[in-house]
């Protein structure tokens, strides 16, 4: 063997190389896990079907059903999806004991936990691409065929704003990075797979529902425990901002400035709740 | 080959590592009080039962776990700091690796990782392919390797940066003595080539074939540490291997001694080893081995 192939200098910088690396193995890994696979056929079928209940609707409410249902079946096995493979991709290193291998090499463990969540979201953004590009695909058709059929409906063309479902998918695709960072956090102090599972979606509800509590109690309770809530306000992200469903699609659309708003409102939480699993991950007895 | 360094290539010095066990404090002691230095260019062998504190000791030169008390340093460089991993090649104990990857795509990976550059990469994969002896198998997944085939894959990932320090947990625990007696051949040929290598195994007489030096744990405290010959010889006995001498000569033989104040203190037949005797006589398995 020959000798000194390898850098010998004293010091390891922080390497995107070195995390791009971990990132798309995590990404292979995730698109042979046959729960990936099984939950895209799920979605797309679920998308799929939304042309079938257009006997229930006619006209410019068809579209907005099927434009509805679909980023319904892209948001309920999208979250499954997320929580699942993250925390699936996080306990395979560690159970089959693949991170001593990788952690005992020169490599920063912030490399290591944010080169998995990359790959995860890397995983999460093909299955929102593939649903998005898939409803688009069905609306455009149906909206062509209603056209042809209602053509004094659509006297100002066509009613879609196709753009926006775009962002809208954008948007979802970022919802779904903070719900990564959140189980990866989990996982970072976690025990096992269920644990971080389980936790995942009840902090998935919680973050669905903590608008609510907040409308409730921010008016009528004490101040100690309205100053709580308004606390837990922004422990936990509000994933109702990410629902622009109303604004898509039909009608106004989507103003810009609210979209960079949300955009940046996400990756604001990617990366303090990363921050926070670097932390914990670094002092994690492996 | 490297030239000797001053540094040793592993000094610890008063190490303690606990584990807590619950939230009310209460601790379990891996390791106490160990002092142990390595210089560069040895193979040395760290013993000792289950639960003796190996494992922790080893995570903690690699820099997965952190010292309680004491200090742990890689060439000069503290072992919790990233750097001092760079020259530190390491193969598990029973490693599982990434079952979808073939074996070269595996050993790429973990070069990658290791920052040996591009341009070189292809040529060093297929180098310590070929030198664990697996090229036969390098385009196959690793899921359908053997056990002893696992191990020289992972032979493979912890070189493939040319590190100075290789450090090999029970590398040969579950292998057959085949892949064993060839997995010491590669330790030898490491240590020929002035890589230090720590290694840690249940097998004994590999060992004491291969190791220079050895520390034994028990219950985390060191209780014996040294060269192996110093360790295992008996200073005050000498035998003498001679061909089948008849009972007379034996005798006589035992009278001259006696009168000189000797004692011929036990007559015995020449014994093989089992595993030499077990290793001559049956075939080595192909390069590459059998597909599962």
């Amino acid at each position: 063997m020959s000798s000194a192939t390898a850098s010998t200098a004293r010091t390891v910088p922080f390497s995107p190389g070195r995390l791009g690396i971990v990132a798309g193995n995590t990404f292979l890994e995730a698109v042979r896990q046959k729960l990936f696979n099984f939950l895209l056929l799920l979605a797309v079928a679920l998308v799929a079907s939304a042309q079938l209940f257009r006997e229930f609707n006619f006209g410019s409410s068809e579209l907005k059903f099927i434009s509805d249902f679909g980023f319904g079946a892209m948001v309920f096995f999208g979250s499954t999806l997320t929580i699942a493979a993250t925390a699936q991709l996080f306990f395979s290193e560690i159970e089959n004991r693949t991170a001593l291998t990788i952690l005992a090499k020169p490599i920063w463990r912030t490399e290591f936990i944010f080169g998995k969540f990359l790959g995860v979201f890397a995983v999460v953004g093909v299955f929102c691409a593939l649903t998005t590009l898939l409803l688009l695909a069905l609306l455009y058709h149906r909206e062509t065929a209603l056209m042809t059929a209602n053509p004094d409906a659509f006297e100002n063309g066509r009613m879609i704003h196709y753009g926006d479902l775009v962002l809208m998918g954008v948007l979802q695709w970022l919802k779904f990075g903070v719900l990564a960072a959140i189980t990866l956090l989990i996982a970072s102090f976690s025990n096992t797979n269920l644990y971080t599972v389980v936790m995942g979606f009840f902090v998935l509800v919680i973050c669905h529902l903590q608008y609510l509590a907040r409308d409730a109690y921010g008016a009528v309770a004490s101040l100690p425990l309205r100053l709580l809530v308004q606390l837990l306000g922004y422990v936990f992200p509000n994933f109702q901002v990410f629902n622009l469903a109303d604004q898509i699609g039909i009608g106004e659309g989507i103003d810009s400035g609210i979209f960079l708003r949300v955009a940046g409102y996400a990756l604001i939480y990617i990366a303090v709740i990363g921050g926070l699993a670097v932390y914990s991950f670094r002092n994690r007895e492996i | 080959m490297t030239h000797p360094n001053p540094v040793p290539a592993i000094e610890i010095t008063g190490l303690t590592k606990d584990f807590s066990l619950n939230l009310r404090g209460i601790k379990l002691r891996a390791v106490e009080n160990l002092t142990l230095n390595i210089p560069e260019g040895q193979v040395f062998g760290l013993l000792g039962p289950n639960g003796s504190g190996k494992s922790t000791t080893i995570k903690i030169i690699l820099g997965l776990l952190e010292p309680t008390v004491g200090e742990c340093k890689v060439f000069g460089v503290s072992s919790v700091r990233v750097d001092s991993r760079l020259n530190v090649g390491y193969l598990p104990e029973a490693p599982y690796f990434y079952r979808y990857l073939s074996g070269s795509e595996l050993v790429r990976f973990y070069g990658r990782i290791c920052g040996v550059p591009r341009k070189r990469l292809d040529e060093r994969v297929r180098e310590v392919i070929d030198w664990v002896g697996l090229s036969a198998a390098a385009h196959r997944r690793v899921g359908t390797y053997s056990k002893g085939m696992l191990q020289r894959i992972g032979l493979a990932q912890a070189l493939v940066h040319d590190p100075r320090l290789i450090i090999l947990d029970e590398p040969t625990a579950g292998v057959d003595p085949v892949g064993s007696a060839e997995i010491s051949e590669l330790i030898l040929k490491l240590k020929n080539q002035g890589k230090t290598v720590l290694i840690t195994s249940h097998l004994l007489a590999q060992i004491e074939d291969i190791c220079d030096r050895v520390a034994i744990l028990d219950r985390g405290k060191l209780i014996l540490e040294g060269a192996v010959n110093e360790l295992v010889s008996m200073q005050n006995r000498q035998s003498l291997i001679v061909d089948s001498l008849p009972p007379a000569e034996l005798e006589e033989l035992r009278g001259w001694l006696a009168a000189r104040g000797h004692a011929l203190t036990a007559v015995e037949q020449p014994r093989t080893r089992l595993d030499q005797l077990f290793l001559s006589k049956v075939s080595r398995p192909q390069k590459g081995g059998e597909v599962k």
